[in-house]
């Protein structure tokens, strides 16, 4: 979203120097025990990792970390770590199961509970996206190739709307708050969160720049400080290599235990950013359509470890060029889906979506709540029309049904629009929602204030088959095949 | 010509001047409106040095790590008269078997100077171009040159290959992997960018002695890891985009006279460096300096330019709307700072003639907002 | 003592600190200081640590590598064995690889970029004291010292030159020797096949359909064949550079290489 709304709110946050909020919910569900992730890598490689510090306590990270992260046998021990513990957290989602019972659709199980993984940044996702990639086609006997497998399905969620299963905090954080700074310098977790949560005395201003400071406030990752690359790491690691030439045992531990201690000193930084910003986020109100999301995430969260207790292949390399077409249309369905809910949800957004037009408020100035209709095959229905005036920008869209998020049971279309001198006058007819002529529901009477937003697209219709369920023999679904969505009602 | 290196010189002072690289020509094409940036490199002053003096050190370096894999590769592919380079030639573009010969150009003798490597280069070139056969298949770090504001830059791409078709090829080898047949965009771009200065140099060369400039590709090369081993693939490249928008930049460098005509007398960046090299210029100064050029500051600049972090501090303390970035400012346009934003908004401030419609929104949205609460 | 170990970690901690501070600031002098400074307390920690870890592990000072020690051979025959396996000019990486492959011991890469210096200075203090020395190869156009080609003394010239075609040819003779001592099966080891197949890659015709294994015969006949077709123009280049090596060069010279003295005619103008 990035209205005149938002660009408003952004110079605010420069002139005052705190950032300002942007919306009155949190739209997105968060568990009480998220994993949180912090991955490093080595620069130069496609995925080598580094290190990264990982759990549920915010007292005590586990932090895994690879003397030399070029040897594959190295980086094989740190995955089987990391398996340990990410498949660990996921076994322990799979407790309570609650039943399902969809309007005309078979009944089904899903758990009560669900994984949530939480990284600093969107290139922290990638990451874990490309680690899941070399790790799932391993052909090795350990839980290596199930990490990778479980990675995909998180990178993969990722790029859902409104799913939370797997999160940036500086998603999370933006999309909350308006900064005085770029969107580049908003992307920097450390100088994000100075604007949003400044030490005691200063400005977010002043803290940001004091965060942009390498040496105070390490990169998030997953890309390290090139000076601390060179002037620490490093060294470290070339002496492991030389212990390790040497064959000698206790020079080699004292070298590893080194590359750790610096390692370590890249994460924990950003570990404790990781829950500081979190507490922040916990103190705001969840949205009402959260639930439903998040009932859509688990059932995608069920289907996954049934797909896997039942044997199915690892994801495929790629999306077939079909099922990338249709995964890319499915994701935008999503998209509308999530940012119309969020009007509704969210009187912030209603307003930043009034600027551009795609919804609008005004004040009642007539109302027909008698009003009837004959229809095409002679009955007579009840339609009653009101009139608003608006100083809104409205886009008039025919086919478009508008909400009140007042009144979610009732549905507007604009009939007619006239404009006049201080602004227009918007004719709506209600759709839905408005009783019959016998038992009539109450419309809006004159002089009310109105707001209307966009109708969300219902649940189901074509969702995306994920790559876990398109057969890779076939690179994609086999035609007719859709899986039908009961899951997301 | 003369007289314009002699004032470029005398704004640079008594440093000694920066080369242009592929790279940094490349990077030209990032913001080419801004002036400061176009009058210190065509002086051949030192951004980085100028940066630091004046408060604000860039972070430019790169990660020994990711210098070493590049390295390594480019050995990798190289080894063994560019052995596995040849297989991807002869595999992926039809390059026939004879076409074997491998030239190495990083030296001439023992001698490594840039000015005789280019001379070599030109010869081994020149002599491909007119004799066709067997004059050599691969050229492994020809020495080039290119005219930039009136200085020579002298270019080093990894390699050329000559008749792949008939034409040369310049022959770009990264380090950054390939993963399903997917590629960081940026990286390539990049790339294609780099690789346009070193066809245009290449042209260059043939035309400057009568031949078809046209015998050099603008498809070039790149070769690359993939997945996540030592495998390397190979990619076409069209690079026309790219060799017009480094044409255009060149061509606005050589223009760079009617900047320094709007320049005050007097105005230098010269660090005067003690006899360790040290800077004594009075740090206030170099900036005031400085600010006697028109910057044009984006939040990207700091991925290319040395002087960004002053330039976005310029930028803060002008209240501009520059700090947001150029949507911000698209958004607003003809709106330049925060303050006339807001007046306009809070409707403090008239708005002027071309305003009315950028204030009418910036009113309503104010409404809106202040009716959240 | 841990005590000592705890300061001293504070110490490098802020050190390193303050390095990387003089470095944004591009203050040279200051780092170079620092830095110094880092390496000796980082050089005092290492011994302190050693002392304690040793005192605790009760054991003396481990004994060096437990691998198995080759024969005490020293570098420069190593590479004289390697090299005359190949028969060709070879790169120090061929020449760690081929050694891996086939010789028992360690040739560590270290040592092979000092050999060249050492064989010069060597010959040059009395000539042809060794039966041969190890020099470098000499490119067709300058006679000048083809950068990391290493040949042998007692080749003739027209070996250890190297005109355009000539890596192509060398490294399909490589192909084809290397070939020939797996036939022979001298001393595998887990490392010959990944040479093979670094051959057999780069070469058409040369890797077997499917998954298995090079096939040594295979690649033999797939790299003679690419010979034939440069042989001829490769032969000629080299044979008329050797030509003007013996014409102009002295003996050193044509062992080692002429230092530029003067470019050819030609290739000056540009």
């Amino acid at each position: 979203m990035s209205g005149l709304l938002t660009v408003l709110e952004k110079m605010h946050a420069a002139r005052t120097g705190y950032a300002r909020p942007l919306r009155r919910f949190r739209h997105h569900h968060l568990v009480d025990e998220p994993l949180v992730i912090v991955p490093l890598k080595l620069a130069g490689e496609a995925a080598a990792p580094l290190g990264c510090a990982v759990g549920t306590d915010p007292d005590e990270p586990v932090l895994l970390t690879v003397p030399q992260p070029r040897n594959r046998d190295l980086q094989h021990a740190f995955f089987t770590d990391l398996a340990h513990v990410v498949l660990g957290y996921v076994a322990a989602r799979q407790g309570e199961t609650e039943e399902v019972v969809p309007r005309g659709g078979e009944p089904r199980l899903r758990y009560a509970d669900a994984p949530q993984i939480l990284v600093p940044n969107r290139p922290a996702l990638d990451h874990l996206g490309l680690t899941g990639r070399l790790t799932r086609f391993q052909e090795t006997e350990d839980d290596v190739p199930l990490l990778g497998r479980w990675l995909t399905f998180f990178a993969d969620r990722a790029e859902y709307p409104g799913s939370s299963l797997a999160l940036a905090l500086t998603d999370l954080l933006t999309a909350q708050w308006a900064t005085g700074q770029s969107d580049l310098e908003d992307a920097n977790l450390a100088m994000l969160l100075a604007w949003i949560c400044p030490p005691e005395g200063t400005t977010g201003a002043a803290a940001a720049q004091v965060a942009e400071n390498p040496l105070d406030f390490p990169p998030a990752g997953p890309a390290t400080d090139p000076d601390f690359d060179g002037l620490v790491l490093q060294p470290a690691v070339q002496g492991y290599d030389r212990a390790v030439d040497a064959g000698d045992p206790v020079a080699a531990a004292r070298a590893e235990a080194k590359v750790r201690e610096a390692v370590t000193s890249q994460l924990m930084p950003t570990w404790r950013l990781m829950w500081k910003g979190l507490r922040r986020l916990r103190e705001l109100p969840e949205a009402a359509g959260c639930e439903q999301r998040w009932a859509a995430d688990r059932d995608r969260f069920t289907r996954h470890v049934d797909r896997i207790a039942e044997g199915g292949p690892p994801q495929p390399r790629h999306d077939h060029a079909v099922a990338a077409a249709a995964r890319l249309a499915t994701l935008e369905r999503a998209q509308s889906r999530f940012e119309a809910q969020q009007a509704v949800d969210d009187p912030f957004v209603l307003a930043e979506l009034r600027t551009t037009g795609e919804a609008f408020g005004g004040t009642v100035v007539a109302g027909e709540p008698d009003r009837t209709e004959v229809t095409a095959k002679g009955r007579t229905v009840l339609r009653p029309r009101l009139t608003v005036r608006t100083e809104d920008p409205v886009r008039v869209d025919d086919d478009q049904a508008y909400v009140c998020p007042d009144r979610p049971k009732q549905n507007v279309r604009i009939r007619e629009i006239a404009e006049d001198e201080s602004g227009c006058l918007l004719v709506l007819d209600v759709v839905s929602g408005m009783g019959t002529v016998k038992k009539p529901v109450p419309i809006p009477e004159p002089g009310e204030t109105v707001r209307y937003t966009r109708v969300p697209p219902q649940w189901g219709g074509q969702d995306f088959p994920a790559p876990e369920e398109t057969p890779w023999t076939h690179g994609g679904p086999p035609p007719g095949s859709e899986e039908p969505q009961g899951a997301e009602q | 010509m003369d007289s314009l290196n002699t004032r470029l010189a005398a704004l640079r002072g008594g440093t000694s001047p920066v080369g242009f690289s592929a790279r940094t020509i490349a990077g030209l094409n990032e913001n080419p409106g801004c002036a400061r940036r176009a009058l210190l490199d065509a002086s051949g002053a030192d951004k980085d040095r100028i940066g630091a003096r004046v408060g604000f050190p860039g972070r430019f370096g790169q990660s020994p790590f990711a210098l070493a894999r590049g390295r390594v590769f480019e050995e990798q592919i190289k080894a063994n008269g560019a052995a596995q380079l040849l297989r991807l030639l002869r595999e992926k573009l039809g390059l026939t078997i004879e076409e074997a010969a491998y030239l190495p150009l990083e030296d001439v003798g023992d001698n490594t100077g840039r000015e005789l490597r280019a001379r070599h280069t030109t010869a081994q070139l020149l002599r491909a171009a007119r004799e066709g056969d067997d004059a050599g298949t691969l050229f492994d770090h020809p020495m080039l040159r290119l005219r930039v504001a009136g200085c020579t830059a002298y270019l080093e791409p990894d390699l050329v290959a000559f008749q792949v078709g008939g034409r040369f090829h310049v022959v770009e080898i990264k380090s950054f992997a390939v993963i399903d047949g997917q590629v960081d965009g940026e990286q390539v771009t990049a790339a294609a960018r780099q690789a346009a200065v070193y066809v245009l140099a290449l042209r260059e060369l043939l035309a400057d002695h009568g031949l078809d400039p046209e015998t050099v590709s603008h498809e070039v090369l790149l070769v690359t890891p993939a997945d996540f081993t030592n495998r390397p693939v190979v990619s076409l490249i069209d690079v026309r985009k790219q060799l017009a928008a480094v044409r255009r930049v060149l061509a606005r460098m050589s223009r760079v006279e009617t900047l320094l005509d709007a320049l005050p007398e007097g105005v230098s960046f010269d660090l005067a460096p003690d006899d360790d090299g040290d800077p004594t210029r009075d740090p206030a100064e170099l900036a005031a300096a400085l600010h006697q050029i028109p910057a044009r500051y984006r939040p990207g600049c700091r991925a290319h330019c040395e002087l960004a972090a002053f330039c976005r501090d310029e930028a803060r303390c002008a209240d501009s709307l520059d700090v947001f970035g150029p949507a911000v400012g698209g958004m607003l346009g003809g709106v330049d700072t925060v303050c006339a934003a807001l007046g306009l908004a809070e409707g403090t401030r008239a708005p002027a003639e071309d305003e009315a419609e950028i204030a009418r929104a910036l009113r309503h949205a104010e409404t809106l907002r202040s009716g959240l609460g | 003592m841990q005590d000592d170990l705890e300061a001293l970690e504070d110490r490098i901690a802020r050190l390193r600190r303050s390095v990387r501070a003089a470095m944004r600031r591009r203050d040279s002098a200051r780092v170079k200081e620092l830095r110094a400074e880092l390496r000796r307390v980082e050089r005092a920690w290492d011994e302190l640590a050693d002392a304690l870890e040793r005192d605790e592990r009760q054991q003396p000072s481990a004994p060096e590598p437990a691998r198995p020690p080759g024969p005490l051979v020293p570098a420069r025959e190593h590479v004289h064995q390697v090299l005359t396996l190949l028969g060709v000019p070879a790169a120090p990486k061929l020449i760690g690889a081929v050694h891996r492959a086939f010789f028992p011991g360690e040739l560590p890469a270290s040592r092979l970029a000092s050999l060249r210096r050492d064989e010069e200075r060597s010959f040059r203090s009395s000539p042809g004291a060794r039966p041969y020395y190890l020099c470098p190869a000499l490119t067709s156009d300058l006679l000048a010292p083809a950068r990391g080609l290493v040949t042998v003394s007692s080749w003739p010239l027209e070996h250890r030159i190297i005109g355009p075609l000539s890596p192509r040819v060398d490294f399909l003779r490589a192909a084809v020797a290397v070939a020939d001592a797996a036939q022979r099966g001298l001393h595998e080891t887990p490392d010959t096949e990944r040479l093979l197949r670094s051959f057999a890659v780069s070469i058409p015709g040369a890797t077997p359909r499917g998954t298995g294994p090079i096939d040594p015969g295979l690649l033999t006949r797939a790299a003679e064949a690419e010979i034939a077709v440069h042989l001829d123009a490769d032969r000629q280049a080299r044979a008329a550079a050797a030509d003007r090596a013996r014409r102009r060069l002295d003996e050193t010279e044509r062992l080692f290489g002429t230092k530029l003295r003067a470019i050819p005619g030609k290739t000056a103008q540009g």
